[in-house]
């Protein structure tokens, strides 16, 4: 069966404006802290829409503990850096970036600050 | 960090809450929204969409051939679920629009409107805070493909479509006897539906157009276009009998739009079943174990496998079997809570019985926090479980169980040597019966949104009302 045209149409959208990444990071926000749903729902989107007015960075899908908390998970060698790949596959799994692979090989090792500003960053964009 | 290499545990307390507040439904809800306007800024209209809070008002659509009873049911539906009724006259009525004034003027002149000007109509009546509010009933409305494909086009999708339908002589006929009271709008009928009230009688007006010739042409013309409509609405369609008392139809109407349709929400089945003893609770729960791989957790197989298996628990319920005492309520509570503990259990679902006896017992098994979703009261006549229990029996040499009527043994050899188990005699079978018809009424009373089975049916009959309540959503009530 071939997508309509009209799927497609729904699936760039829903592309376009993160919507799947923002339902489900509702989602697990409303699980993890089992609140009353609508309100609880209405101000983490009111919070959200007015960061996106005023610019001021929100803590959007992670805050800098869980990014710290993320790098040592990947650094099982405590030496302070991660691979290039690793990098990569974390910010995919993030989904701060797509199969592009714009980002530069430097080196090869990434630090725990270059990380978190390369995240804190992507953050932004959204 | 994915589940593939190391098993997620999701705490219990996150799949309950996202049950009890219909998250699935919810996010599926406002996702669909979003789809279909598509706006440009998500976030507003999402906070919107929230504030509005109208997922589960009623979004009914109505239809049927002429002296089906559509408006009588429409208006009753109105009445009943306190939503607002929109048909072609009061939507062309309606002084408040430049549209309506545009279409009443068509309406008068021929009794019909083009699509186009209908369909907007609509759109304004819908967007309006009452539709939104407290839902909306459309009666006979679409009645052509066009109008149900402009109606759908424009996002407006109801929940529930039900097409009413009788044979042609039977409506002809009824046609004749239609009367309509002005001053309401009211339908009346001679034979079927004559109102009680003198005045009213007084009051009614035979409607033009009701002699046989026009209703057949009307039937025809209904005939030709009902075909084409009907497939626009696969899935929440349900086409209900006319030819009925009203007070029947509307019954079953009434049932039908309170029910929710089946979600794609992830459900781990947490089923209690309660009944007498001989109701067949284990059979029942062992069929669904099977099928549903669920756990089947019995109270009773639970404490005897404790005391075999001789762990710390089982030696402290162990004097209480020697003495053939009841096992108290906090040592059952807390082997219960080693069983439904365990991570198989949560993840798979489980299916209790046996428990709880009394009020007590249920309350305690609250305050732990298993709380079940589906509760089934399986009902059998006291005469049915002496039948089925007095007459078991086993056969020493084999093992083999055997019941008088159900199963009886092959040979006379067998029947000779057959034993009976000195608890399923009648006086000790009626003991155990009582004690628990005299704690059901509490505990159906707690367990409200339980359903009753008829257990006095063969075992895969009772199976399948089962899997049906506990597949389907359950029923809302009206408040």
């Amino acid at each position: 069966m071939e997508t309509s045209n009209r799927e497609l149409q729904a699936a760039e959208y829903l592309e376009r404006h993160r919507i799947k990444e923002l339902v489900s990071y509702l989602t697990s926000a409303l699980l993890f802290f089992r609140p009353k749903p609508r309100e609880y729902l209405i101000s983490l989107l009111e919070r959200l829409r007015i960061a996106k007015v005023t610019g001021v960075a929100f803590p959007f899908f992670m805050d800098n503990s869980n990014i710290v908390a993320m790098f040592e998970m990947m650094d099982s060698s405590g030496r302070g850096t991660i691979s290039f790949v690793q990098y990569k596959e974390a910010l995919k799994t993030l989904g701060l970036c797509t199969e592009d692979g714009d980002l530069k090989d430097d080196g090869h090792i990434i630090t725990l600050d270059k990380f978190k500003e390369e995240v804190n960053k992507r953050m932004k964009e959204i | 960090m994915d589940s593939t290499t190391a098993p997620h545990r999701i705490p219990p307390e996150m799949p309950q809450y996202g049950e009890e507040n219909h998250i699935f439904e919810l996010m599926q809800n406002m996702l669909e929204q979003l789809l279909i306007h598509q706006p440009e800024d998500p976030i507003p209209f999402m906070i919107q969409h929230l504030h509005k809070d109208n997922d589960n008002v009623p979004r009914i659509v109505i239809l049927g051939p002429p002296a089906s009873g559509k408006t009588t049911i429409a208006m009753w539906l109105c009445k009943h679920l306190n939503s607002s009724l929109l048909t072609l006259e009061n939507l062309v009525l309606n002084e408040f629009s430049f549209t309506a004034t545009k279409a009443r003027r068509l309406y008068l002149q021929r009794k019909t409107i083009p699509s186009v000007l209908l369909v907007q109509l609509i759109q304004e009546r819908l967007a309006e805070e009452d539709c939104i509010k407290r839902g909306w009933i459309l009666d006979g409305i679409p009645e052509t493909r066009e109008q149900a494909l402009r109606i759908q086009t424009l996002g407006i999708t109801p929940r529930h479509v039900i097409v009413l339908s009788a044979p042609d002589t039977v409506l002809i006929e009824r046609n004749l006897g239609k009367r309509i009271d002005p001053q309401t709008g009211e339908i009346y009928h001679t034979t079927f539906d004559w109102p009680p009230e003198s005045e009213i009688q007084n009051r009614l007006m035979v409607p033009e157009d009701i002699s046989e010739l026009e209703t057949a042409q009307k039937l025809l013309e209904y005939h030709r276009n009902i075909i084409r409509v009907i497939p626009s609405y696969p899935k929440i369609l349900k086409v209900i009998s006319a030819d009925q008392p009203c007070v029947d139809v509307f019954y079953q109407a009434l049932t039908y739009v309170q029910s929710n349709h089946r979600t794609n929400a992830p459900f781990t089945p947490r089923v209690l079943l309660l009944g007498p003893v001989g109701s067949g609770k284990s059979l029942q729960a062992a069929l669904l174990a099977q099928k549903y791989r669920l756990v089947n957790v019995c109270c009773g197989q639970l404490l005897k496998e404790a005391v075999a298996d001789r762990t710390t628990f089982g030696e402290l319920v162990r004097p209480f079997f020697e003495k053939e005492m009841a096992v108290p309520d906090s040592l059952l509570m807390k082997v219960l809570s080693q069983r439904l503990n365990q991570q198989d259990c949560i993840q798979k679902g489980w299916v209790l019985h046996g428990v709880p006896r009394d009020l007590d017992q249920a309350h305690l098994l609250n305050s732990l926090g298993y709380n079940p979703n589906r509760v089934f009261f399986l009902n059998v006549p006291f005469d049915s479980i002496m039948e089925r229990l007095t007459l078991r029996r086993i056969d020493p040499v084999t093992g083999e169980r055997y019941h008088l009527m159900y199963k009886p043994p092959p040979t006379m050899e067998i029947q000779a040597r057959l034993l009976q188990n000195p608890k399923d005699a009648e006086e000790q079978v009626k003991l155990k019966v009582d004690l628990f018809y005299r704690n059901s009424a509490d505990l159906e009373q707690l367990y409200g949104s339980a359903i009753t089975v008829n257990g006095d049916q063969d075992p895969y009959t009772v199976f399948e009302y089962i899997e049906s309540g506990i597949i389907n959503p359950l029923p809302k009530k009206i408040p």
